[in-house]
């Protein structure tokens, strides 16, 4: 028995553990502790990277063995959760300094590791107790993560809980439905009872399982809690969240789709529409109408948080778009944009938490002008907005690529449109972005602002070489991701190491071919912008205004309600609200809950009594006549 | 070897001169049909060489002056994947799906440049002008995914060979060249979706700060924008060409008749145009998908 | 290829600025009704490569046309500074040159190069098309001899200018 996988596992748990009690020393000992097992992690994810572990037994629970096992796509999801964490936490030390209570930050410290161990169970479960249980520790910990981040987040974080927990309800059934027709939960068991009962039972366990998913992964219509949950955590906490732990979710339909339901149980057991099964169809439909509805959303936002979260639903839909067309092509693309959306959604968090750092505001109206003041923050925010955009050369372009050919090839033209005009409508937002924080007239408030410390923008350059490499290159994703397919038995595709070969009825890509020719004939127009006269550096006051003079107080600048009119185009679309919908429910549940649940719960001592005399004396009877209670 | 660059410098070249002789040609039709004597034929060049022959420029900081560069480099970049009279440098590289990303490089590039000014006509303006690319980028997608359906490639220059022997796509899917004409006035900001630059609403918008050299780089860009946006018409309807001359008189006519709607139209309100775009165009380009999936 | 010298320079560049003048959209006064009919069928200065253009940045000449008052030359220094080198003006109508029928105004500019320099005045109330064109055609004259220099002179003598600046706007 090999013992690297357990260890791999156990790394950031013990780290955590002691890092919590580092905290008690002394902060540089909880922080260095934090880096280092975090870093240690790193280390051994990448000792093992590429290896393929089959079935490591680590227990067993209800007679069911406990297992974890690696795969090519599993070391690609591992690479995400790994390195994005190490690079919170290093991002964490400066940007949580300001927090005074240190059983406070030790606890944080503490939870982010746990996080990390959490998803990286997740990823190397090999059947499904493993995988709940740490789906859970995920749910909790980042629940305690969120609600890290000041009084409103408490709102945000009970929402997302509550959201988890019906998620992970939905969950347990259906894994509880698997357990009492196959009485194992290892993966390759559960598809074969999956393969050999009815349709009707596979749906429903699909489905019951996909609302877990679905709520992780924020998926319209059960992506309410993001854009809340992710604006109002702590600035590091966001890109683990929008970055890495949206793509559990992914992850999940990835082995619910691929690993438990091969492909041709979905085509034996329900139609098809265009050679997709209904099922997935669907999910395809859900995902393009998440890209749609959340563009539109992340339009109109104000909060520059609040308008990633919005994008970070949007991303996803992609991520599953491609997942669920179920063609090489598609599920490649859709792999790769995990990790494309992974590194630039970090990196555009980690940017806009370092301007809150030094400005304390994500209130998009209230800022404005800090390209002089944070140039390397608004490098990493531009390298960011380009990829998450889709604009060649970077990375996000070549997977949102492989996703319209997936499409076209299959030809679903309307998802194809669907996915086109977020892709458009992306620019709206991430132009908005970087304009309202880096560009237009620097408030006088701001006049002192620096840039972030150097702990703070290491993070933020690792992830801006990580979007050029994966973009020039995209070849060395594709390597474990089309070797991972393979296992999942999909037909390989034909790739090299800047991009795809002309197939019959794809076309070509060679981004370094765009990126060079791009980089020379932007030389060429700058030597020959050099040859003329030089130009005068002039200061924002000196600015036209029809003659008027323009002065500090006077606020010389656009920046709220940037894209009014085209509100007043798209507002029909929302009147309808998901999230009312919600709360209309919540209001009746409430209702309900004061009406009749007070005639259980009557607050009185004697009746609660009595409830635990008649449970006691229930379960007494179940064991004394039954001897069992599963 | 030797063909390569001089292709590869020359297709940039006669892009530019393709684009500014339209830039010539439209203010001398315009000033006729207004009644005009009209400028000489040779005004742009002047008004260009006079721009970056200033003696003064001024720069609101690093971006402000990278606007305009980044704005010809992402035109000459496009240059390259659109298929010239039978030259295709870079068509292998990247399809039509990529090129749609690929003209969007220089225009958000120029969209940076502009913001850094700090004056709110310019975010106006490129608010604007991102609203609108938000407008007929839905019709303009859908026109292109029936393009490709239609010959089975996403490749443009096997798009071009399919149109051979006047098999053009504008017979063959007529309802897509008329959106697509439509949508090439708004990609080039001609009436009445000059909206962008409205000289009397946005007092230019984007170029509002730009002046001297930077101001003569933005028109050298706007003459590859109107050469790109129409040899793309041409090379998707038109069947392209293999003769460069061919190839200029498809591109003369299409902006011809365009010069002639553009100047009598008056100019649209941005919400009006977006939802001008997302109504009709939308309708009729869905209409031809549908056409192209049943046949 | 031979180095031009600096003189060659300078006769070519001038050729370019004489043959492409762009006018600043900024009326201060009533002349500027003159301009329509200039600019439209019956005069159109687009023939000389005149054009109107909205900001100061992108302008080279300014028209004072009319009177100047107090309030407006503010306006019209903050304008004039903006402008690129090369930059020219012109003082367009009695008002410009004396202040005309305002001469005894207490809020009236009376002698508009004080403040900033003309190249070039027009004198009538109002001046006619034919009579702006033909400043037009004498101004490329100027610029084409490379004595249209108001923008050195400005900046020769800016402490005067701004001494004289001063003193009216307080």
């Amino acid at each position: 028995m090999n013992m690297s996988l357990e260890l791999l596992l156990a790394t950031p748990f013990i780290g955590g553990l002691l890092t919590y009690i580092g905290g008690k020393v002394h902060r540089w000992v909880r922080n260095i502790f934090a880096v280092l097992f975090s870093l240690l992690t790193l280390g051994e994810m990448s000792l093992f990277y590429n290896t393929t572990f089959k079935g490591d037994v680590w227990g067993s629970l209800f007679g069911s063995k406990l297992i974890l096992q690696t795969n090519p796509i599993t070391w690609l999801f591992l690479l995400i959760v790994t390195s994005i964490s190490l690079l919170v936490i290093v991002f964490s030390v400066d940007d949580m300094k300001h927090e005074e209570d240190h059983i406070v930050l030790d606890s944080y410290y503490m939870q982010l590791l746990f996080v990390e161990g959490a998803m990286i169970g997740i990823v190397l479960a090999g059947d499904l107790i493993t995988f709940f249980m740490f789906w859970e520790i995920m749910s909790w910990t980042s629940y305690f993560l969120i609600v890290h981040g000041g009084k409103k987040s408490m709102d945000a974080g009970y929402k997302y809980i509550i959201m988890s927990i019906i998620g992970a309800y939905a969950m347990f059934v259906a894994i509880a439905m698997i357990y009492s027709k196959a009485h194992s939960l290892v993966y390759p068991d559960v598809a074969l009872v999956l393969s050999q009962s009815s349709p009707t039972f596979t749906i429903w366990i699909i489905i019951l399982l996909g609302v877990g998913f679905f709520v992780k992964a924020a998926v319209m219509p059960l992506h309410t809690w993001l854009p809340d949950a992710h604006s109002e955590a702590p600035s590091p906490v966001s890109p683990l969240l929008s970055g890495v732990l949206i793509k559990m979710g992914a992850y999940g339909l990835f082995i619910i789709f691929y690993g438990l339901m091969s492909a041709n149980l979905a085509k034996n057991i329900m139609p098809s529409i265009f050679s997709t099964p209904v099922l997935l169809y669907i999910v395809q439909w859900l995902a393009a109408l998440s890209i749609v509805l959340a563009t539109f959303l992340a339009i109109m936002q104000e909060d520059a948080k609040r308008l990633l979260a919005y994008s970070s639903i949007s991303q996803i839909g992609y991520v599953v778009l491609g997942l669920a067309t179920g063609t090489s092509l598609g599920v490649a693309g859709g792999l790769f944009h995990a990790l494309n959306h992974a590194i630039f959604k970090s990196l555009l968090f980690l940017a806009v938490g370092a301007v809150i750092y030094r400005t304390g505001t994500r209130n998009l109206s209230d800022l404005g002008g800090l390209v002089k003041k944070m140039p390397f923050t608004f490098v990493a925010l531009v390298v960011g907005i380009i990829a998450l955009a889709g604009v060649p050369p970077l990375n996000g372009f070549v997977s949102k690529w492989m996703i319209y050919e997936a499409l076209l090839q299959k030809k679903e033209v309307f998802l194809l449109i669907m996915a086109f005009v977020g892709s458009t409508g992306a620019f709206l937002y991430v132009y908005r972005l970087v304009h309202s924080i880096f560009l237009g007239q620097l408030s006088q408030k701001h006049e002192n602002v620096k840039d972030v410390p150097i702990l703070m923008q290491i993070p933020m350059w690792v992830l801006v070489i990580a979007t050029v490499i994966y973009g020039i290159f995209p070849g060395l994703a594709m390597d474990v991701i089309v070797k991972g397919m393979k296992m999942f038995g999909f037909a390989p595709i034909a790739y090299n190491l800047y991009g795809f070969p002309q197939g019959s009825t794809m076309g070509a890509l060679k981004v370094i071919n765009i990126a060079s020719v791009l980089m020379i004939s932007f030389v060429v127009a700058w030597i020959f912008f050099l040859l003329f006269s030089k130009s005068r550096k002039v200061s924002q006051y000196d600015n036209y205004a029809a003659g008027q003079v323009v002065t500090p107080e006077l606020k010389y600048n656009y920046s709220f309600g940037f894209y009014m009119s085209f509100g007043r185009v798209i507002k029909p679309i929302f009147k309808i609200s998901i999230e009312r919908i919600y709360n209309y429910w919540v209001d009746a549940a409430k209702i309900f809950g004061d009406y009749y649940m007070r005639r259980v719960y009557t607050g009185n001592l004697e009746t609660y009594n009595s409830y635990i005399v008649i449970v006691v004396t229930i379960a007494a009877a179940a064991v004394l006549l039954g001897g069992k209670i599963w | 070897m030797v063909k390569m660059i001089l292709i590869a410098i020359g297709a940039p070249l006669v892009a530019f001169a393709i684009g500014l002789s339209f830039m010539m040609i439209k203010r001398k039709i315009v000033a006729r049909i207004q009644r005009r004597y009209g400028p000489t034929i040779i005004q742009p060049i002047y008004d260009v060489l006079k721009l970056l022959v200033k003696e003064d420029n001024i720069s609101h900081g690093v971006i402000f002056s990278l606007g305009p560069i980044i704005a010809i480099a992402g035109s000459i970049l496009a240059v390259f994947f659109i298929p010239m009279a039978g030259f295709s440098m870079l068509t292998g590289s990247g399809d039509l799906i990529a090129l749609l990303y690929i003209m969007a490089i220089g225009s958000l590039g120029m969209a940076l440049g502009a913001g850094d000014s700090a004056n709110p006509n310019a975010s106006i303006g490129i608010s604007r002008a991102l609203t609108l690319m938000f407008g007929y980028d839905l019709p303009l997608v859908i026109i292109v995914i029936s393009v490709a359906l239609q010959y089975h490639t996403t490749n443009l220059s096997d798009i071009v060979a399919a149109q051979a022997n006047g098999n053009w796509t504008l017979w063959t899917l007529p309802l897509s060249a008329i959106v697509g004409f439509v949508v090439t006035y708004g990609a080039l900001g001609e009436h009445p979706f000059d909206i962008v630059t409205a000289p009397h609403e946005v007092a230019t918008g984007p170029m509002v700060e730009y002046g001297g050299k930077h101001l003569g780089f933005l028109m050298i860009s706007h003459a590859f924008h109107i050469y790109i946006e129409i040899a793309l018409f041409v090379d998707l309807f038109l069947g392209g060409a293999s003769n460069i001359l061919i190839f200029y008189l498809k591109m003369f006519a299409v902006f011809f008749i365009m010069i002639m709607f553009d100047e009598v139209l008056p100019r649209f309100k941005i919400d009006d145009a977006v939802r001008f775009y997302w109504k009709w165009p939308t309708v009729v380009a869905l209409i031809s998908l549908i056409i192209v999936l049943v046949k | 290829m031979e180095r031009m010298t600096e003189e060659q320079v300078k006769t070519i560049a001038n050729m370019l600025r004489k043959r492409s003048l762009w006018m600043i959209h900024y009326c201060t006064g009533c002349g500027a009704m003159e301009l329509p009919p200039t600019m439209t069928s019956r005069y159109d200065m687009e023939r000389f490569g005149l054009a109107p253009y909205v900001t100061s940045r992108q302008a080279d000449i300014l028209l004072i046309t009319g009177y100047l008052n107090v309030k407006t030359l503010r306006r019209v220094i903050t304008v004039y500074e903006q402008m690129l080198d090369p930059k020219y003006v012109i003082g367009f109508g009695s008002c410009a040159l004396n202040g005309g029928v305002y001469w005894d105004s207490y809020a009236v500019i009376k002698q508009l190069d004080r403040y900033i320099p003309a190249d070039l005045y027009i004198a009538g109330c109002m001046p006619r098309p034919e009579a702006i064109i033909s400043a037009f055609r004498h101004l490329m004259e100027l610029i084409d001899s490379g004595k249209a220099d108001g923008y050195k002179r400005y900046k020769r003598n800016l402490a005067y200018y701004k001494e004289n600046q001063r003193k009216v706007l307080g």
